[in-house]
């Protein structure tokens, strides 16, 4: 046999591991989806036969998938309708095609569980001063840079701790904290569609409330069969540029705006976040034109949050939103026409405080998760008796 | 010597100027894009090595072969290489926001391709150009020493170095310092083409050497363009002696940057009264309280308690000017401001205080990790009151705490409740650690109230986000059997390393794999000479980088220094090889006392270390870099006489120690120090030099081992 030479070695060598080295940075023009680049958006891909051979106790079939030839289905749960073939695993990682079947691994195993205020979710038009019990298992069909809750929404069922928490349990935990609601958050809720909406079910059937904290990343079917139990929303608007929902969500944007026309059909409360990231979301014009839509398609009604961005997982090397700038987004989208328009992140800011859409009257004053001034009877101003859009009560001092 | 040579000479000694002084403004512009990570500056020395070596291959395939040499050439690759190392520090700044998402960090295989992307055309054309001008000269004098071009090179190394780490660090910016070290190229080879003896070669050189100093100008000129931030604008822009300072003006914000990192912002008063009001709630009248580094918005917080002495621990001068400045720190009554090292001054004063309060990053870096140690935590419990407390902070999490983050707070609990009865961690964006020898009060807003203490954040915050559950959930989480940190094995570093490659779901175990496979091919077909400069390679990058990570661990900073331990890495090289051409006829014998002079080195190095490495003077370490750098200088040409000396011997030579230094490079930096810390990597270094010593010993031995190993 020809022994290759020191020198076509050393020189075959270093090509070979530049090449090595190339194929990261090079993945940006092949389209690879799990890297981040600047040239191209970073929406998920399917993990090629990555599914466990068997299932296990939290697994459930899946709520909504047709099956295709060859033993693949196709998830009809979000926009990006997974293809597996048998063995492989979602763009969620909840989900795998085991012979042939769609299974969510995501089922009665959630990882986080606590009991918030429901202003934490935020939702400041939703009986206030209630508890809420909060549930999320790993999983989401998003890759945002700035994840709050990458350690379970970027993780598989598998790689971490979870409780034990059926649904009957779930609601059964909800009403022993003394809980009036039950929100579908931290993670993303669309991915454990299939735990969510047996929860919902049973708890809706129990007098609970339930609240679903999104993306908004999801189909019609869906949707709609969830909104028969779906009491309020907080749907996560990332920007209203489908560019940056490709590169740093790695979602689009349509879908988002479906979602919030369908829970405004549906008459499910709403409320509607926006997370100002430096140097991409903080362009005035965007912002008006984001205004310009929700006024156009859903009205003045929905509360809309700004909310101030931190450095965070891979997006580490921006500076904090300057508070100026939340205050301006915020003057702006009123004077645009939208009625309740609040700045989250930023303790102490006029922004947190809720005022009246007609008589300009303090009626909620916050302070964190402390509501020091609270002047509504029923849902009606105090002052002026506008009826405030929401869902309101009247034990107003619950939690104080 | 002729004219002729004596010219092309000062182009290679130009070249090496221009070499040194570029690598080291490279290994600053990556430190500041990069996040400041150490791991970055291996990185960039093993692409450097690589590049530089097929540079050198290069050289030795196509020329003279099919690329006659000529000075007119030399002298246009000169200009083109000048030219180049504008372009590569532009590069390094633009490209990134091309290739990656602006704002956003970068994975381990994301990196290193994107140095070896941004270095390669220079890198290559760095390693041609050494053969290249030999093979000028041999053209002329064929039998023109290869040895000789080598020591006129590491002139030019050891010039550079000098030049960048006594003068241009302190008086210029990248972009001048560049204009500077090429300057000397570019006229060397305007003189080198003026010997030529071409008719009309000013018409052809003049536009060349005009066009190559208008790009070094315009670099100049561009350079605070290429430093504005995309949000706000610039209002301040430094280097300093630990690294580069940018305050980013944004609707009214300040946000003070360094090494590219967001670290002071104005707008900060939830974190600004976690860090504050957590430990001091717990002391009932507190007055001395030391602070170590600082946070936007704390010193208001501070005054909130009607302290005597605030005694604030800065390293870097020019960080508490631009605080100042830009109030990012306001001047409160008590304040005292030392601009020192905080470990160096704990060390130094016997002050007593009631509340130490540590404000640092993520100890992902030895110059942080080494204020986690077990170490340090002794030296603090001396400095605290009997019921003082302790508080530092690592980044929090929203939900749900995985694992690699679990054991690091695990490694520091641990390391911590070594020296205080209690410790007890607060959840939330920031995981803040209270440690005292008496209990610790949870309830802080009703600690406040009692105190008078206004913090509206704490008050309308804390319930909702400090239930007793959250923070018992986090506390019982802690693993006992999570090993400790300390200063020569920094668990901590390692977990951070993980939690890197955890956070974008990648392993550097395939590269090193790749690599540590090509190696042992590479290992078993060379020679005996061959495998000792393999391990002097290895050694001496692999000690450059111990001693860069040492100065991290025990003094702190790197910034300012990086450019000292690398001239002091290559000043030995030129007397060794000097003395090793004068030697070299003790063939054998003289290479195994080398390598024993090597592990003697290494086992002071061991020693000193074991006895007190942070008292160690500065100096000591210089003095083993020399000494290193000296022993592998004297050997190669040692090696090179025993090899033959010949055109293929050198290529061999040179390319071992290259190998062998690039490998060095790595396995120290990725796997040694992470995994084994200081003491065990300055082992895994005496053990490379031990095989060398056997290979060379016991020919019979050797030649067994590697007939054995190539048979199964
Ligand atoms: S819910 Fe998950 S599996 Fe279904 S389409 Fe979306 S990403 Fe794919």
């Amino acid at each position: 046999m020809k022994t290759i030479s020191r020198r076509d070695f050393l020189y075959y060598s270093g090509a070979l591991l530049s090449t090595a080295m190339f194929a990261d940075v090079c993945r940006p023009f092949a389209g690879d989806g799990r890297f981040i680049s600047g040239l191209d958006d970073i929406r998920g891909k399917v993990f090629k036969n990555d599914a466990p051979k068997t299932l296990w106790k939290w697994s459930h079939e899946g709520f909504l998938y047709d099956k295709l030839d060859d033993g693949k289905v196709v998830c009809g749960i979000c926009p990006h309708r997974c293809i597996l073939a048998p063995g492989d695993r979602s763009v969620c990682r909840s989900k795998v095609n085991i012979n042939g079947k769609l299974y969510s691994l995501a089922y009665g195993n959630p990882c986080a569980v606590n009991n918030d205020p429901v202003e934490k979710k935020p939702l400041f038009h939703f009986r206030p001063r209630s508890m809420v019990f909060s549930l999320a298992t790993t999983g989401c069909n998003f890759r945002c840079l700035n994840c709050q809750n990458w350690e379970i929404s970027q993780a598989k069922p598998h790689e971490v701790r979870n409780h034990e928490l059926f649904p009957a349990e779930a609601v059964e935990t909800a009403q022993r904290l003394g809980s009036e609601s039950i929100a579908y958050t931290y993670s993303e809720a669309v991915t454990f569609f299939e735990y969510m909406i047996d929860i919902a079910r049973l708890a809706k059937e129990k007098g609970l409330h339930n609240l679903w904290i999104s993306n908004g990343y999801i189909n019609q079917k869906p949707l709609l069969e969830l909104c028969k139990v779906l009491d309020g929303a907080n749907i996560n608007l990332k920007s209203y540029s489908d560019d940056i929902y490709r590169k740093l969500n790695g979602g689009r944007l349509q879908p988002v705006l479906n979602t919030l026309k369908t829970l405004h059909e549906q008459k499910i409360h709403l409320e509607v976040t926006t997370l100002v990231v430096p140097g991409y979301i903080d362009d005035e014009e965007m912002i008006k034109q984001m205004c310009g839509w929700i006024l156009d398609n859903i009205g003045p009604d929905y509360p809309l949050h700004f909310l101030r961005f931190f450095p965070k997982y891979k997006l580490d090397g921006l500076p904090p939103t300057p508070v100026s700038t939340l205050t301006r987004f915020r003057e702006l989208a009123i004077k645009e026409g939208i009625r309740y328009v609040y700045v989250g992140n930023v303790p102490n800011h006029e922004g947190n405080n809720t005022y009246c859409h007609n008589c300009s009257k303090l009626l909620i004053e916050r302070e964190g998760y402390f509501l020091p001034t609270y002047n509504l009877t029923g849902n009606k101003c105090k002052f002026c008796g506008t009826k405030i859009p929401g869902v309101w009560d009247n034990s107003a001092s619950r939690r104080d | 010597m002729k004219k002729n040579e004596r010219v092309t000479l000062l182009v290679v000694i130009a070249a090496g100027i221009s070499s040194i002084v570029v690598q080291l403004i490279t290994i600053r512009e990556f430190l500041a894009q990069f996040h400041g990570n150490e791991f970055v500056i291996s990185l960039i020395l093993f692409n450097w090595l690589i590049l530089g070596g097929i540079g050198t291959l290069v050289a030795h395939l196509i020329t003279p072969r099919y690329w006659e040499p000529s000075s007119s050439r030399l002298c246009q690759l000169s200009f083109i290489l000048a030219a180049l190392s504008v372009i590569q520090i532009y590069s390094i700044r633009e490209l990134r926001d091309f290739f990656f998402v602006h704002g956003s960090s970068v994975g381990f295989y994301p990196t290193l391709a994107y140095i070896f992307l941004t270095i390669a055309p220079y890198c290559l054309l760095i390693g041609f150009i050494l053969p290249y001008s030999l093979f000028v000269l041999r053209a002329k004098t064929p039998d023109y020493s290869g040895t000789r071009i080598y020591i006129t090179d590491n002139i030019g190394d050891i010039t550079g170095g000098a030049l960048f780490s006594f003068a241009l660090v302190f008086l210029v910016t990248p972009l001048k310092a560049i204009f500077i070290a090429n300057l000397p190229l570019v006229a060397a080879s305007f003189l080198l083409f003026s010997f030529t003896g071409k008719q009309r070669k000013y018409l052809k050189i003049i536009p060349g050497a005009a066009i190559t100093l208008l790009l070094l100008a315009a670099g100049i000129f561009f350079e605070p363009f290429s430093l504005a931030p995309s949000e706000g604008k610039l209002v301040h822009y430094s280097e300093s002696r630990y690294g580069r300072i940018a305050v980013h003006q944004d609707n009214g914000q300040h946000t003070l940057f360094t090494d590219g990192v967001p670290v002071f912002s104005t707008q900060n008063q939830s974190i600004a009264e976690e860090t504050i009001h957590y430990p001091l709630a717990q002391l009932d009248n507190p007055q001395r309280v030391l602070l170590i580094s600082g946070e936007g918005g704390i010193m208001k917080e501070l005054k909130k308690h009607g302290l005597k002495t605030v005694d604030y621990v800065e390293l870097d001068p020019e960080i508490t000017a631009v605080q100042f400045k830009f109030g990012l720190i306001e001047n409160i009554e008590g304040l005292n401001v030392i601009n020192q090292d905080g470990r160096a001054f704990l060390a130094d004063s016997d002050k007593i205080y009631d509340a130490i309060i540590l404000n640092l990053p993520e100890p992902d870096t030895f110059q942080v990790n080494r204020f986690f140690t077990d170490q340090f935590f002794s030296l603090v419990k001396k400095r605290l009151a009997p019921d003082g407390v302790l508080s530092f902070s690592m980044e929090g999490y929203d939900n749900y705490l995985a694992e690699p983050q679990r054991q690091k707070l695990s490694s520091l609990y641990n390391t911590v409740k070594n020296h205080f009865k209690h410790v007890l961690l607060m959840p939330g964006l920031k995981i803040f650690f209270l440690c005292r020898d008496i209990s610790i009060k949870t309830d802080i807003p009703a600690r406040l109230a009692e105190k008078g203490i206004i913090a509206r954040y704490i008050r309308g915050y804390y319930y909702g986000n400090l239930t007793k559950k959250r923070i018992s959930d986090l506390n019982n989480l802690m693993d006992p059997n999570t090993p400790k940190n300390s200063d020569d094995s920094p668990l901590l570093m390692r977990l951070m390393f993980s939690q890197w490659f955890a956070k974008f779901s990648s392993s550097p175990v395939g590269f090193i794999a790749a690599l540590a496979g090509l190696t042992i091919i590479y290992l078993f077909r060379i020679k005996r000479e061959e495998f000792v400069l393999f391990s002097t390679g290895a050694m001496t990058m692999g000690s450059e980088i111990l001693i860069i990570f040492a100065f991290q661990i025990f003094y702190g900073y790197i910034y300012f220094q990086i450019g000292l331990i690398i001239t002091v890495f290559l000043a030995g090289l030129l007397p060794g090889a000097l003395l090793g051409d004068r030697l070299r006829e003790g063939g054998k014998q003289i290479l195994v006392l080398t390598d024993g002079l090597l592990i003697t080195l290494m086992g002071i190095l061991i020693l000193a270390l074991k006895m007190g490495g942070d008292r160690l003077p500065s100096f000591f370490f210089l003095v083993f870099g020399f000494m290193v750098s000296l022993a592998c200088g004297f050997q190669f040409p040692v090696a090179l006489h025993l090899g033959g000396g010949g055109n293929s011997a050198v290529t061999r030579s040179f390319s071992a120690d290259l190998i062998g230094a690039a490998c060095g490079t790595l396995i120290t930096s990725l796997v040694f120090l992470p995994y084994f810390g200081i003491i065990w990597a300055t082992a895994g270094l005496i053990f490379l030099k031990l095989a060398s010593l056997i290979v060379i010993g016991t020919p019979k031995l050797s030649n067994f081992l590697r007939r054995y190993v190539l048979r199964s």
